[in-house]
């Protein structure tokens, strides 16, 4: 019985470790492989760990500017668009918590059902839109398109932070004769932090990772945003280099990483609690 | 201070909504309707305002004639039936066995939440640099295994390149299943377990009559993540592999994309994204119905 348990602990044991070689291998090879040059790249047998160890991968990112262009770009754009979906959920969200009519219901219906929606399909007349709106080629329109992504999935998550604060403040807030709008702005808001904080994580990596709306309505590279440039720039030419490549993702990559190290305790709280009330 | 009663509640209330309103209405139900209109026109993306012409359904029948359209389906449930299984199977098994509370487990998590975060496109760049077909280090790796005798083109050959492009979704999608499955199995009281035990059922039984069942609501609502996730997935097929070999990963994404913004043809393109549409919205449906049943 005893021996029976063991082997399946060890099982279990192999199974994760090769799924956590699979999971961290490929960084590791991304990381790996902007450190070597070009000759090295190339070898096959690949060298697992770098033999000559350079630099010049970074110096030529860094030299010819647009890297650092599409780098501001995905922080200007990203920046934007959790700073739209901020004010435009936590008020919607506020307002389906305490204000609830029937009409509010339906929007939280409506809001739920957008999930669905293939966002590829909807790009065309996306693109008419803004086309009409005279926004094509502006971060306006990926701030725009990224947030009408992002507030439906942040309404219902901030929601659920605000139904767990005690209605009895607006009570007192009122008898002390503050306006609905202030109670909000100077009593509740405040006491929802990390809700604000899950979705305004979930918003910023959702908006750093966009690529579709980029390459759709953005047409000049001085405006470009990091997946959509990486795509244009390093790829489609006759040969890729892989050094240059590589070197660009561990640089998309960091600020992303960053995040999950810093405040990775609140993306999880904000992803399951989406999960588990569906 | 002006409005006290039910009414001011009512005004403050639907103010609030309309940022939201305005964004999401303005930005996808207007888009979603007027694809759908679109899907019955003649019409073309050109320089000048071209008149919409009623083409009387020749959008979809051009579609379904080519077999394009039948093409484009049968790709995207074969990828979306493949990354949903593997991901759930591979989630479920890491978080039995991280929810042992192992050493480390704050670190590894971590650590696993990295691919989660990985833009999709680099991940994309990423696994075609892995895949690459004479020096990358899959074939490498194979090699030494002895699964393969010489390089090969994963993402060239027919064969493969679906799987291929699976591989790079899984690998982004596995840590968020398992976040997920993770937290729930976290939530299942431990008393349950030990309950079970002293009543002598085996680790099987433990496991279908309370995990599974504990588990129903955050299996149900991932399990859909994902299955939408894969069926709208475009960056990875768009920078792996465009749609080809033979049109081997052309999935709906990519066969609206090319129509609308290759051949600019936007009546087509509208009318692949409409089938898509009816499709996952039934499909969500009657996804949503089998879960409400199983609870009875």
């Amino acid at each position: 019985m005893k021996s029976k348990i063991n082997i399946a602990d060890l099982l279990a044991r192999a199974v994760v470790i090769v799924l956590g070689i699979f999971l961290l291998f490929p960084i590791y090879w991304m990381i790996v492989t902007s450190f070597k040059n070009n000759l090295d790249i190339y070898r096959f047998p690949p060298q697992f760990l770098p033999r000559n160890f350079t630099l010049e991968n970074y110096g030529g990112i860094f030299k010819d500017n647009s890297v650092v262009l599409y780098l501001n770009n995905n922080f200007l754009v990203s920046i934007g668009t959790t700073l739209i979906t901020l004010l435009a959920a936590s008020l919607a969200g506020y307002s389906l918590s305490r204000y609830s009519t029937r009409f509010g219901r339906f929007v939280n219906t409506a809001l739920l059902s957008t999930q669905m929606f293939p966002i590829v399909g909807l790009i065309l007349a996306l693109y008419m839109i803004f086309r009409n709106l005279g926004l094509i080629n502006t971060r306006l329109s990926l701030m725009l398109s990224l947030s009408a992504i992002t507030i439906p999935f942040s309404v219902i998550l901030i929601k659920g932070f605000f139904d767990d604060i005690s209605r009895s403040l607006e009570e007192a807030a009122r008898i002390d004769g503050c306006s609905r709008l202030r109670t909000f702005i100077s009593i509740i808001l405040p006491l929802a932090k990390p809700g604000l904080l899950a979705i305004g994580l979930y918003t910023f990596m959702q908006a750093w990772d966009d690529f579709l709306f980029a390459i759709t309505f953005i047409l000049t590279d001085e405006k470009r945003t990091l997946s959509a440039g990486i795509a244009m720039k390093f790829l489609g030419e006759v040969s890729y280099d892989w050094g240059r490549v590589t070197t660009v993702s561990v640089c998309g990559v960091l600020p992303m990483f960053i995040l999950i190290f810093l405040f990775q305790r609140y993306m999880v709280a904000g992803l399951t609690a989406g999960a588990v009330k569906g | 201070m002006t409005l006290k009663s039910k009414a001011g509640d009512k005004v403050f209330g639907t103010i609030l909504l309309l940022p939201s309103i305005l964004i999401v209405g303005g930005f996808i139900f207007l888009p979603v309707v007027q694809s759908v209109f679109y899907s019955f026109f003649n019409f073309k993306l050109t320089r000048k305002k071209m008149p919409l012409v009623w083409n009387n359904f020749d959008n979809y029948r051009s579609l379904i004639e080519s077999g394009k359209l039948q093409n484009a389906f049968a790709i995207t449930f074969q990828f979306m039936i493949l990354v949903v299984l593997v991901v759930f199977l591979m989630g479920l098994i890491m978080s039995l066995f991280m929810n042992r509370g192992s050493s480390g487990e704050r670190l590894t998590r971590t650590l696993t939440l990295l691919p989660w975060g990985t833009p999709t496109v680099i991940v994309a760049l990423l696994w075609s640099w892995m895949f690459q077909a004479e020096y990358g280090v899959v074939n490498f790796i194979l090699m030494k295994l002895h699964f393969i005798s010489e390089p090969m083109g994963f993402l060239v050959n027919p064969d493969t390149a679906l799987a291929s492009v699976g591989v790079a979704a899984i690998w982004r999608q596995l840590p968020f299943m398992f976040i997920m499955l993770l937290a729930g199995l976290q939530g299942i009281p431990s008393e349950m377990y030990e309950a079970a035990h002293i009543d002598g059922a085996s680790w099987l039984q433990s496991f279908r009559h309370i995990t599974l069942p504990f588990l129903r609501n955050v299996i149900r609502s991932s399990i859909l993540v994902t299955i939408i996730t894969n069926f709208k997935q475009f960056p990875l097929f768009w920078t792996m592999t465009g749609g080809g070999p033979m049109d081997r990963t052309e999935t709906l994404a990519i066969l609206t994309y090319k129509n609308a913004f290759v051949n600019l043809n936007f009546g087509v393109g509208a009318a692949v994204a409409a089938s898509w549409m009816v499709v996952l919205i039934a499909f969500s449906l009657l996804y949503n119905r089998i879960f409400k049943e199983a609870e009875y």
